[in-house]
């Protein structure tokens, strides 16, 4: 785009949204380090935000503005989005009463994770502070324990903050392991199985799977026809994957698990996201020809085999993206994952160390989690037309010693405040006790 | 099979015992007593000479065409071209092969479908850490019931070496026959519950009465590292918990002779005077190599005269196994290896297992080559029809003939004390032979009788058991590698292919580790040095290293003009160079369980004694640049254990591994974790239950170890004349007092920090590390008046009520505050990176750069106590340090080299050479195991017997049971 198109095309913006909202907001951001993310950086470049959008990115905009920002020395990046959290729905691990994770049963599709995210949450702003913008909280328990919404991290209430209600379905791919362990040494000696029996067992289960997809289809069938008197609420709820609108997020790790998965995906005309993803490395080529895109969790796994070498979970991001495979980091949810959600950056930044480009890092925390969750057009990169969310940090996003100055999301000045924040504040402020 | 007896438990008389030993003594009984009554079978004659057989004498005699005489029960005469005896009736043996009787020294007692527990099957339990309260503290006087059996005794269930095996067991008619099959004619009972198990008893397998067939009724005395035998509440629950109850009881055995009865009478500890004394020998199954090492220790610590039980372990380490005085029963129960379906099914054994099954069958060789008298044994071989394809096995693999015919019978006959009756077939000796028709080591030949105390025992269903044995050999032909034809010995260069079989190649874990020689002289260049001391960072900088000291650091350094030595000279232009990193808090090189979780204090229990040297963690911390960990106990009471600050000498064996210099400290804990909030509402009875009583605890027992303290003093001027107690949870407590141990303390909220500081205040204790101390930074004033160093995560928060506190902040602001901050892992992962952690502290709080590298170098280094060595890089201190591609605190830097006193342990470059070494080694052990039947099923319940085997091969090390876990305080 020439600057004469940019310009007309921004009039042209600026004049169909005058007449739309009067009082219009702009927003000039000047002089940073422009990190759009799908386009080249930008040095000292601008950023013109009205209301909840960007405007124009480019490396000067001298239009008047209701505020300007010089960003000297600072960068502006996309704000992150946490793939694959518990953030939201607990508050401390270990106190059952704030854990709002898991729910009961195999098949509970209409399960909806959005619906108990608490605004009010600690966590919420802790993340935030380090530069994510957007959740994805996912439920927990069964074998598809439900869909999975979009969030932003900021808003009065709990539809404020929600962006997207439902972004996909989690499947818990079952375990594909072959267990040898002697069944004198298991701890329930009655629960061990051969070898055989657990591959068959496996079988089993995922037939139990086609055989639930197959279900949900004929059942969208028989009420296309209305063959079907009354209306059920699991069924209905898988109408979204039934109409192709909603992917599968499938939560698989082991080699062979995900083994089996690829197997199934063949064969199965649905738009599978590999989550977890410990062992995908060993199956890159297959999840590149298949186009599953893989959600990492396991940056700072250690090595589990005792042939593979110490990086081996550092460096199998690279290995994924050599063969083709698009790669989105996750801090996963496990105990500790979304009290430590604000280290994702350092997540992808640990696989650039070992091999990844920087730029596919960053996508990996900004564009590709926005692809997968079917909002790309509106966040993961700085352009015109996109979201203003929009982080600004002191140094590389990717780089611990950073720290991130200012925040918007939806065009709105975020605050950068938290739980912990305040009380570094508050306890800095203690008058020195002389010994 | 073997079953209860009908001897009650209480029948105990030892006169009995002593009886029947001098009885096998006499030479020739009455023979009036042979006399059997009217309407019983009349005895036959037992008067023989067996003609013109190859007589195995003894492993170092062979005769031929010899005659061998029997009187009795007893040999008369064995000699070549001797005419038989008039009188004697004659046996025929051309062509056939006598042997001494074999003796198995290890033959575990337990009841039918309960295998015994050999102690390789420790700490699946994952309950391990939990404990309830009431237990009264081992010694501790106090008015509860002593956790025990009923009535007096030993104060833990697992205190039983008053336990003989002959109040319950005594060999069934079926089992001695099935033995005398085998070709044995004496085997040791062995208990098998509890740790200190108490005396076993030494059997024949012929058919007469039992107290004939006891030749020796308290035999020796056994111990096994066996942890698991404590009931789940009970103390102790962990390995290091195991070990300091053997060191206790023998301490109290000690003190007790000396001052018998002064603790009240305890029937366990009466038992182990003889062992002390040197009377009786102590059989020790440590259960693994590393324990091999430990156990012995404490043995020679206390003049014991052990015998080890091999865990078939011993080649992972055979330079500590080496070091070992004692001779070994070596169980020839080797894995074998399963014939799996999948590649996956290959992919996902690990290579470690492979090794162990390749090396298992050499390990015999190892332990003779090595010089150690070693006696073989079916323990833990639950197919006994496999022993003699198991010994030929080992034969194969390097094991002497003679050798191995010595460890079935010379050794274990001395091992037991019966050399004077067995083990050989010279005259005077017990009439125990076997008669082989031809070689016992060839696998066809079939042993066609066998004699107990100069009665023969015909095999006459010899044919079944051949057919047997065929029908066994298909079997195994799917579950086992080397089929029986392979086990015909062949010169190596006959077959080569079978060669390939019979040949190792499984490497050694420590040819993986780094060779622990560095250059004499070395000198790095032009690298940006963090000293982390008074030079600051230097630019362009050189370091000079001599035999593992910093001799300088400085710009353009040169060479010492006095001899170099060896010299190596690296150009580091464009990295950075730190001080290896030290982790103040770790647990990643603990096996056998981190906590003793049992009892709220448990002073006496050492890391120390479980330092794991063998896990892979080692290297992942080091190729993350650590070069010191601090190996705490964990917090699950409120004085834990001992803890070891090491080096991570990755090669070296524990001991070596210990930084010596360091001094000692300990594990203490508060909050949630002591009071048991988060272990279920099940536990609720251990004192302490809330932060009211912590302190308490800690005023009782600080208390008791000034009393403690003072009665040890007046012993010492002579105002107490009687020699007081050793108790070794007091006596860690008082070199706390005495400022010899430093309290290292897991801690969260501000109030129980400062209750606690103020509480060792009292008792003038100046805390070592408050660790974790997340609201420390409340009270950062207060911890920097008392000079407790603060050694916290950087930023964890949130995982459980006590931490909601907890800000990313608090190392920043503990450090502006005069605090001596350091930034610790508590997670296996995370001490991988410990550089990244540093610069959180720039982010949060804004401590400069080099400070907050400083906060995992030379702060921990000065909360430990060991920054005269190590910390920064100054003149006179170890050389460990770290050469990074980059900035160290920038997260696209990658370690590329760690060094430890001037050697070389991480090298980024050799890593791949590494990787591809292990490999490629995997893949040649796979398809080693694969040689045959790899087509057919692997359902280890096709086969009950061989699938022990089979199982055994998925029996991970005890080094190695917890590989790829992450291991924290809570576990």
């Amino acid at each position: 785009m020439t600057p004469t198109q940019l310009l007309l095309r921004l009039l042209a913006l600026i004049l169909g949204w005058t007449c739309l909202q009067p009082q219009a907001a702009t927003l000039l951001l000047k002089d940073a380090t422009l990190h759009p993310v799908n386009h080249p950086i930008i040095e000292r470049g601008d950023m013109l935000i009205i209301d909840e959008r960007i405007a124009m990115v480019a490396q000067d905009i001298n239009l008047p503005a209701d505020q300007t920002i010089v960003l000297e020395g600072l960068h502006a990046y996309p704000g992150m989005i946490a793939m694959t959290t518990t953030l939201g729905l607990l508050e401390i691990n270990s106190v059952r009463a704030t854990l709002d994770t898991t729910e009961v049963g195999d098949w509970t599709p209409e399960v909806l994770s959005w619906r108990a995210v608490n605004p009010s949450s600690e966590l919420l702003p802790v993340a935030r502070a380090n530069g994510i913008t957007h959740a994805q909280p996912i439920p927990l328990g069964g074998k598809l324990s439900g869909q999975s919404g979009l969030i932003q991290l900021q808003g009065w209430t709990l539809e404020e903050l929600l962006v997207k209600p439902t972004t996909g379905y989690h499947l818990f791919w079952p375990d594909a392991t072959i267990r040898h362990t002697p069944k004198a040494l298991l701890q329930d000696p009655s629960s061990w199985k051969s070898p055989e029996d657990q591959r068959k067992n496996h079988q089993k289960e995922v037939m139990a799977i086609t055989e639930f997809f197959d279900a949900a289809r004929a059942y969208a069938k028989a009420v296309d026809h209305d063959a079907s008197p009354t209306r059920i609420p699991g069924w209905e709820a898988m109408s979204a994957w039934v109409e192709g609108e909603l992917p599968l997020f499938v939560h698989a790790n082991e080699r062979r698990q995900i083994r089996s998965l690829l197997d199934w995906a063949r064969s199965q005309s649905t738009r599978v996201i590999l989550v977890g993803g410990r062992d995908a490395w060993m199956l890159a080529d297959e999840l590149a020809e298949l186009k599953i895109p893989v959600i990492y969790e396991h940056t700072f796994t250690l090595p589990h085999q005792d042939t593979a070498s110490y990086d081996v979970q550092f460096t199998a991001p690279s290995v994924l993206h050599r063969a083709g495979v698009q790669v989105t980091f996750s801090e996963g949810s496990d105990r500790f994952a979304a009290s430590a959600l604000r280290n994702l950056p350092y997540a992808a930044a640990q696989a650039m160390a070992f091999g990844l480009p920087r730029e596919e890092a960053i996508k990996g925390i900004t564009l590709y989690p926005a692809q997968l969750l079917g909002v790309a057009d509106r966040l993961g990169s700085l352009e015109s037309g996109k979201e203003a969310s929009i982080i600004i940090t002191d140094g590389p996003l990717l780089d611990i010693r950073s720290k991130v100055t200012h925040m918007w999301i939806k065009g709105t000045a975020s605050s950068l405040e938290s739980r912990h924040t305040r009380l570094y504040e508050t306890y800095s402020k203690r008058p020195r006790k002389e010994p | 099979m073997l079953c209860f007896s009908k001897q009650t438990p209480c029948a105990r008389n030892p006169l009995k015992a002593t009886y029947l030993a001098v009885a096998c003594l006499v030479a020739f009984r009455v023979l009036g007593q042979d006399i059997q009554p009217p309407g019983h079978d009349p005895l036959p004659v037992d008067y023989h000479a067996l003609v013109g057989a190859r007589l195995i004498v003894s492993p170092s005699l062979t005769l031929t065409n010899a005659t061998l005489v029997l009187k009795g029960e007893r040999v008369l005469m064995a000699e070549s071209n001797l005419l038989p005896p008039e009188g004697a009736r004659v046996w025929d043996m051309k062509g056939k092969t006598l042997y001494p009787g074999f003796i198995d020294p290890y033959v575990l007692m337990a009841t039918e479908g309960q295998a015994p527990k050999t102690t390789r099957t420790l700490f699946h339990d994952s309950a391990s850490h939990q404990a309830t309260g009431h237990w009264n503290f081992h010694g501790m006087t106090g008015d509860e019931l002593d956790p025990g059996d009923k009535g007096p005794g030993g104060n833990y269930h697992t205190l039983r070496a008053d336990y003989h095996v002959l109040d319950e067991w005594s060999l069934e008619a079926d089992e001695r026959r099935a033995w005398r099959e085998l070709g044995f004619t004496a085997i040791h009972l062995s208990p098998s519950k509890g740790i200190w198990r108490g005396s076993g008893a030494v059997s024949l397998t012929g058919d007469t009465s039992p107290n004939r067939l006891v030749v020796r009724g308290q035999s020796m005395q056994h111990l096994a590292l066996d942890a698991s035998a404590s009931s789940p509440d009970e103390y102790p629950r962990s390995l290091m918990g195991t070990l300091s109850l053997i060191r206790q009881s023998l301490l109290d055995t000690q003190h007790h002779m000396q001052s018998p009865h002064a603790e009240g009478f305890d029937s366990s500890m009466e038992a182990l005077v003889p062992v002390l004394q040197g009377r009786k020998r102590v059989v020790i199954e440590p259960g693994s190599v590393l324990m091999a090492h430990r156990s012995h220790q404490i043995a020679r610590d206390f003049d014991l005269k052990p015998i080890m039980v091999a865990s078939g372990q011993e080649w992972r380490r055979p330079d500590l196994i080496k070091q070992l005085d004692a001779p070994w029963i070596v169980p020839v129960n080797f894995p074998q290896a399963p014939s799996l379906k999948e590649k996956a099914d290959w992919d996902a054994v690990s290579l470690d297992l492979l090794r162990q099954w390749d090396w298992a069958p050499e390990n015999p060789s190892l332990l003779v080559a090595m010089g150690k008298r070693v006696a073989l044994s079916l323990h833990g071989l639950h197919d006994r029809k496999a022993f003699r394809k198991r010994v030929n096995q080992a034969i194969d693999r390097g094991l002497d003939r003679g050798a191995a015919l010595a460890g079935l019978t010379t050794i274990p006959a001395e091992l037991c004390q019966l050399s004077e009756s067995m083990g050989t077939l010279s005259p005077g000796k017990l009439a125990n032979l076997i008669v082989v028709e031809g070689d016992y080591f060839d696998p066809e030949a079939r042993i066609e009788a066998t004699w107990v105390l100069g009665r023969r025992y015909a095999h006459d269903h010899a044919d079944a058991t051949k057919e047997q044995a065929k029908g066994e050999d298909q079997n195994t032909v799917e579950m086992e590698e080397p089929t029986a034809e392979d086990m015909k010995p062949l010169a190596p260069s006959e077959n080569p292919t079978q060669d390939k079989t019979h040949r190792r190649l499984a490497r050694s874990p420590l040819q993986d580790r780094p060779s622990s020689q560095g250059p004499d002289t070395l000198l790095i260049r032009h690298a940006t040095i963090w000293t982390c001391g008074p030079q600051g960072i230097l630019q362009d900088a050189d370091i000079l290293i001599q035999h593992g000291h910093i001799l300088e650091v400085g710009q353009s350094l040169t060479l010492p003009p006095d001899d170099l030595g060896s010299c190596v000279i690296i150009d580091a232009q464009g990295k950075h160079l730190t001080p290896g990193l030290i982790d103040a808090h770790s647990h990643s090189m603990i096996m056998g369980g981190v906590n003793e979780g049992t009892m709220p204090s448990t002073a006496m229990v050492r890391v120390s004694d479980v330092v794991n040297s063998e896990t892979d963690n080692l290297y992942y911390q080091l190729a993350g640049g650590l070069t010191t960990a601090n190996l705490l106990h964990g917090s699950a009471n409120p004085i834990g254990g001992q803890n070891a600050v090491i080096k991570l000498r990755w090669g070296a064996g524990p001991d070596a591994m210990i930084f010596a210099e360091a001094p000692a400290g300990i594990k203490f804990a508060l909050g949630e974790n002591v009071k048991q909030s988060n272990w279920g509402e099940a536990r609720t009875t251990r004192f302490p239950q809330s932060r009211m009583g912590v302190p308490v605890f800690y005023e009782n027992r600080f208390t008791a170890a000034l009393a403690y303290q003072q009665t040890w003093q007046a012993f010492h001027d002579g105002s107490n004349p009687k020699r007081p107690r050793i108790d070794l949870e007091l006596e860690a407590l008082v070199e706390i007092l005495e400022g010899e141990r430093l309290i290292h303390c897991h801690s969260y909220r501000q109030d129980e920090i400062l209750v606690f500081l103020r509480v060792m205040e009292q008792f003038g204790i100046q805390v070592g590390t408050l660790q974790h101390v997340l609201e420390g930074y409340k009270v950062a004033d207060e911890i920097a008046a008392h000079g407790a160093g603060a050694s916290c995560f950087s930023d964890w928060w949130a995982y459980k009520f006590e931490v909601l506190d907890a800000i990313p902040y608090a190392g920043s602001l503990m450090h502006q505050r005069g605090a001596l901050v350091s930034f610790n892992s508590d997670d296996s992962d995370l001490a991988r990176r410990l550089y990244l952690e540093a610069a959180k502290a720039v982010k949060y709080g804004d401590t400069p750069p080099e400070e907050a590298l400083c906060f995992v170098t030379l702060y921990p280094a000065q909360q430990l106590r060991i920054d005269r060595w190590v910390g920064s890089l100054e003149a006179g201190k170890h050389a460990d340090f770290v050469l990074w591609s980059g900035s160290p605190l920038d997260t696209s830097t990658i370690c590329l080299e760690t060094w430890i006193e001037g050697v070389r342990y991480f090298d980024r470059h050799e890593d791949r050479d590494r990787t591809l070494a292990k490999a490629r080694e995997k893949a040649a052990l796979v398809a080693k195991a694969q040689g045959k039947g790899s087509a057919t099923s692997s359902s280890p319940d096709k086969d009950e017997h061989d699938a022990s085997s089979f199982d055994l091969f998925f029996l991970p090390a005890l080094e190695k049971q917890d590989e790829g876990r992450i291991l924290h305080c809570d576990d």
